[in-house]
């Protein structure tokens, strides 16, 4: 009796411990998503009410598909586009070249730098008068000031900039985690330094590197600050809710709803996904 | 053709102030098995190094069947090497463990198939080729790190301490099943360890390393009998080593004094008078007696005696500051306090210079 | 022998020189942003295709000062963020340690909810957020915004923390208990001083979500609660650049201070670790 007591107390000890833990996520999180979600389907400016409109509105738009298309485009380009530059980079930096330490620090940077001055500097220094052009116009072939801000190459450029880290960083932890003899045995086996990176190195950190890529999509998808800034006419999902917003007297709080709820459900679904090709090739 | 299969000439390697290699010359004739032996940091594994590629040394060659192979790329050695974590391909099967070296030289699936097959089996573990290195032991694993360097049948094997991850039982039976296929593929080899035991038991001829140069390299009985110094005396086995000095010497022996006391023992080359020496004799040479009898004798008092099963270890003290450690069969018990004669037959010591 | 060596050479020299072209084209890349927007910052008459301003001067920051009203915004980000550290770590330390260190069905299903918000982007319930706290009256305030900056920090002050605690050696607790320290001296003299760095860790990782976060300031601050992320987009409206850019350099002073702090102590990798069991 005394013992299924002292059992009864010690889980109750536990989960007032995680009270607090709940009470923000459902006071933070889960409850606003309701809030959205009841919002959703109210007709715009109304108290209450109910309809499905606000999401054909959205969803039967082409603009609205394209503005879909643009954030999936945006979020994969720019996780493809981290890989492709964090793979060399990593290799680069596992070798402890001279100054290492000092890259490593480099690459930490946009993590930790608010976006928006991110956003700020990268569309100065790639404006018609930034350091980008002017190097660029001193080469021969180059007359106009290329263009790059408020392009959609421009933009993905900026988004690699600011989420790339998080694949470089999973991608060198990756490596560092590599048995370095596993290499040192293919090499003596008689595999090139070619075959050690294509046979053993690459497909030992492949799932380590996907599994750190999904936080780079994670983030490109809900990106915010830097589409605000620097999107110019591109808006994808994030900026395109805001400015429902905050263009509009009375506030389009319904529409903007609808298609917070679309975003998050993208999201989830899109990760999902990943997930579970990863862990098929994991499986396999 | 010559009967020298690998060749370290001045092989030196500096990291910073420190001397990995220090001028190492060595010579390993065809299908012998060389052990590097030494403690920790001692340059064995530098010098394995060198002669994988892994590290480029600063001076001196390293030749492989009479070709200089100092410059070659690890990949174009045609070596095969047992790791000491085994450093297996985690993300490999069994059977793609062994036909990686195979595969990087081009040969075919069905070519390769008998290859890994006969390696397996070699080995013991045809069974296992769908297994993943993770779901092995540590013995398999070895042992299929073993397949992995044989399977292409290399000029050279190398086996860089491959068991110390293994217990001690398992220690034991590899090293019956290394030496055995060692032998039976007649392959040349060299093994790093430092273990003594390992080294002993395995080896055609053993190099003894200490900071950077081989101290001596002879067979295990050379090693073990006639240790050419302190060091290979102390870390081959149990030592005694007792302070002397040099009354008188011939050709074949030499008179020395320990504590007042003379004793005999075979002269060794550059002998002085009035030197400093020391006197080598391994604890289970030395027999213990309650009377003086014969010549070689030291009297001492046993400081310590310590039951180890199959024989006692004693602590005698001769004089101040100079201590005899004796070990003799578990019958003969003598009590601690006791007054005893330590007998030192001559032909069982040896006079070693002081370092 | 001697003519293989040579041609391998500068073979050797050029990975080398490609390397170091690559990675310097990284730096610039990372930095050469920062740098523009610090030499705005002081430069003045820099028109046209000139590479460095002709110019220089301080009267930008004193613009940005006086009428961007920097020290009271500078006041209430401090104070926002202090908040939500406040209110995180708290949360982080609790329920850090029911997760550490405590028997608890199903844990691995409660802490993926848990940092749930930290996979959905924060404009999806940033909407809801605003839409309650303008019912609490909660917008406009420092506690508003602050508790709004504790969903994106709370679960990484529990993730930081729970692992904080997972880590703590069992034996150690015990030596000290063999040792006659009570419940509560093994609190202060032995647990304490080993979780104070991870403690420490949650705080900065904590302050820096904070101090960044963006779109869910952007939904609850008032012309009261403006925190130098929002004053920095609203002058970029405004655009005027080179007040923009005095502005930028203020805000992003505190950030570099966190990442010399993060490289002299704390393992970077921290930053990320914790999402990969997500």
């Amino acid at each position: 009796m005394l013992q299924t007591w002292r059992k009864y107390e010690h889980n109750a000890t536990t989960w007032l411990l995680l009270l607090p833990a709940f009470a923000s996520f459902f006071g933070l999180f889960a409850y606003p998503i309701l809030v959205t979600l009841i919002q959703s389907f109210r007709p715009e400016g109304q108290a209450d009410g109910f309809t499905f409109e606000n999401y054909i509105n959205f969803l039967s738009d082409p603009r609205g598909r394209d503005v879909i298309v643009l954030t999936f485009v945006l979020a994969i380009g720019t996780t493809f586009f981290s890989l492709l530059f964090s793979i060399p980079l990593a290799l680069i930096l596992r070798d402890k070249v001279r100054g290492h330490r000092f890259f490593r620090l480099l690459a930490l940077i946009p993590l930790m730098v608010p976006g928006l001055i991110g956003a700020l500097g990268l569309l100065l220094f790639f404006g018609s008068r930034g350091w980008f052009n002017l190097a660029a116009q001193a080469l021969p072939f180059v007359t106009e000031p290329l263009t790059i801000n408020y392009t959609l190459q421009g933009l993905m450029l900026f988004y690699v900039w600011l989420y790339f880290p998080y694949t470089a960083l999973t991608t060198l932890s990756a490596l560092e985690g590599l048995d370095r003899a596993v290499e040192e045995a293919g090499a003596v086996a008689g595999a090139n330094p070619r075959q050690v990176l294509r046979y053993l190195i690459i497909p030992q950190i492949i799932p380590g590197v996907l599994a750190g890529s999904v936080l780079t999509f994670m983030t490109a998808f809900g990106a915010f600050s830097i589409p605000l800034i620097t999107g110019g006419d591109y808006r994808p999902l994030s900026v395109q809710i805001y400015k429902e917003i905050s263009s509009f007297i009375p506030a389009h709080w319904s529409a903007a709803s609808a298609m917070a709820i679309v975003m998050g459900i993208l999201q989830v679904a899109a990760l999902t996904l990943y997930m579970r090709l990863l862990r098929q090739r994991q499986v396999r | 053709m010559s009967d020298i299969m690998i060749e370290f000439r001045n092989l030196t390697k500096r990291y910073g102030a420190l001397l990995a290699n220090d001028h190492v010359n060595l010579q390993v004739k065809r299908g012998e098995l060389m052990t590097l032996l030494g403690p920790s940091g001692c340059g064995k594994t530098t010098a394995l190094r060198g002669l994988t590629g892994y590290v480029k040394p600063d001076e001196g060659q390293i030749l492989i069947d009479d070709k200089d192979v100092t410059n070659l790329p690890t990949h174009q050695r045609q070596l095969g090497m047992v790791f000491q974590n085994f450093a297996l391909f985690p993300h490999m099967t069994v059977w793609d463990n062994v036909r990686f070296p195979l595969m990087i030289r081009g040969v075919s699936k069905q070519d390769s198939e008998p290859k890994v097959r006969e390696a397996l089996q070699l080995i013991r573990l045809e069974g296992l080729s769908d297994r993943y290195p993770r779901q092995l032991s540590g013995g398999q694993q070895q042992r299929v790190g073993l397949a992995r360097a044989l399977v292409y049948r290399p000029n050279v094997l190398l086996l860089d301490e491959p068991l110390s991850n293994l217990d001690a039982k398992l220690r034991e039976e590899m090293r019956f099943e290394i030496r055995d296929l060692q032998r039976r593929l007649g392959i040349t080899a060299i093994y790093v360890t430092h273990d003594q035991q390992e080294a002993l038991a395995l080896s055609d001829r053993v190099a003894i390393m200490n900071s950077g140069h081989i101290e001596q390299v002879g067979t295990p009985e050379e090693i073990y009998e006639h240790p050419r110094s302190k060091f290979v005396a102390d870390f081959i086995g149990l030592s005694d080593f007792i302070p002397a000095t040099v009354e008188s010497y011939d050709a074949q022996t030499a008179r020395i004094v320990v504590a007042g006391v003379a004793l005999t023992a075979p002269a060794v080359e550059g002998l002085a008078r009035e030197q400093k020496i020391l006197l080598f004799i391994r604890p289970n040479d030395v027999e213990l007696a309650l009377e003086a009898a014969g010549e070689n004798v030291l009297p001492g008092t046993i400081r310590q005696a310590t039951y180890l099963g199959d024989r006692i270890d004693y602590r005698v003290q001769i004089h101040d500051g100079i201590e005899v450690r004796v070990q003799t069969a578990g019958t003969q018990r003598l009590a601690e306090g006791a007054r005893v004669f330590a007998h030192l037959p001559v032909a069982r010591c040896r006079l070693i210079r002081e370092e | 022998m001697r003519i293989l060596k040579l041609y391998l050479h500068p073979l050797w020299n050029a990975r080398l020189l490609l390397i170091y072209s690559f990675l310097s084209g990284f730096a610039i890349l990372i930095l050469a942003p920062f740098l523009m927007i610090s030499l705005r910052s002081v430069g003045k008459g820099w028109f046209g295709k000139l590479w460095f301003p002709p110019e220089f001067t301080l009267q930008w920051f004193q613009t940005a000062i006086d009428i961007g009203n920097i020290p009271q915004v500078l006041g209430n980000t401090a104070l926002i963020a202090a908040i939500a550290v406040a209110i995180s770590t708290t949360i982080g330390i609790l329920s850090g340690w029911a997760f550490g260190r405590r028997r608890l069905p199903g844990k691995e299903v409660l802490m993926a909810i848990i940092l749930l918000p930290r996979m959905i982007p924060p404009i999806t319930y940033a909407l809801g957020v605003a839409k309650i706290f303008y019912g609490l009256d909660l917008v406009n305030t420092y506690l508003g915004v602050g508790l709004a900056h504790v969903s994106l920090c709370a679960p990484y002050a529990i993730l930081v923390l729970s692992s904080t605690f997972e880590g703590l050696d069992e034996r150690v607790l015990e030596a000290s208990a063999v040792c006659g320290a009570n419940t509560l001296k093994s609190f202060f003299y032995v647990i304490l001083p080993m979780v104070l760095p991870g403690i420490l860790a949650s705080m900065i990782f904590t302050f820096t979500t904070s101090y960044n976060e963006f779109t869910l300031t952007l939904m609850t601050y008032g012309p009261d609660t403006v925190t130098m992320a929002v004053r920095t987009y609203l002058a970029i409206g405004e655009g005027y650049v080179e007040i923009t850019s005095a502005m930028s350099v203020i805000l992003v002073v505190p950030s570099l201070v966190i990442l010399a702090m993060i490289q002299s102590g704390i393992q970077p990798e921290k930053l990320v670790g914790g999402f990969k069991g997500v």
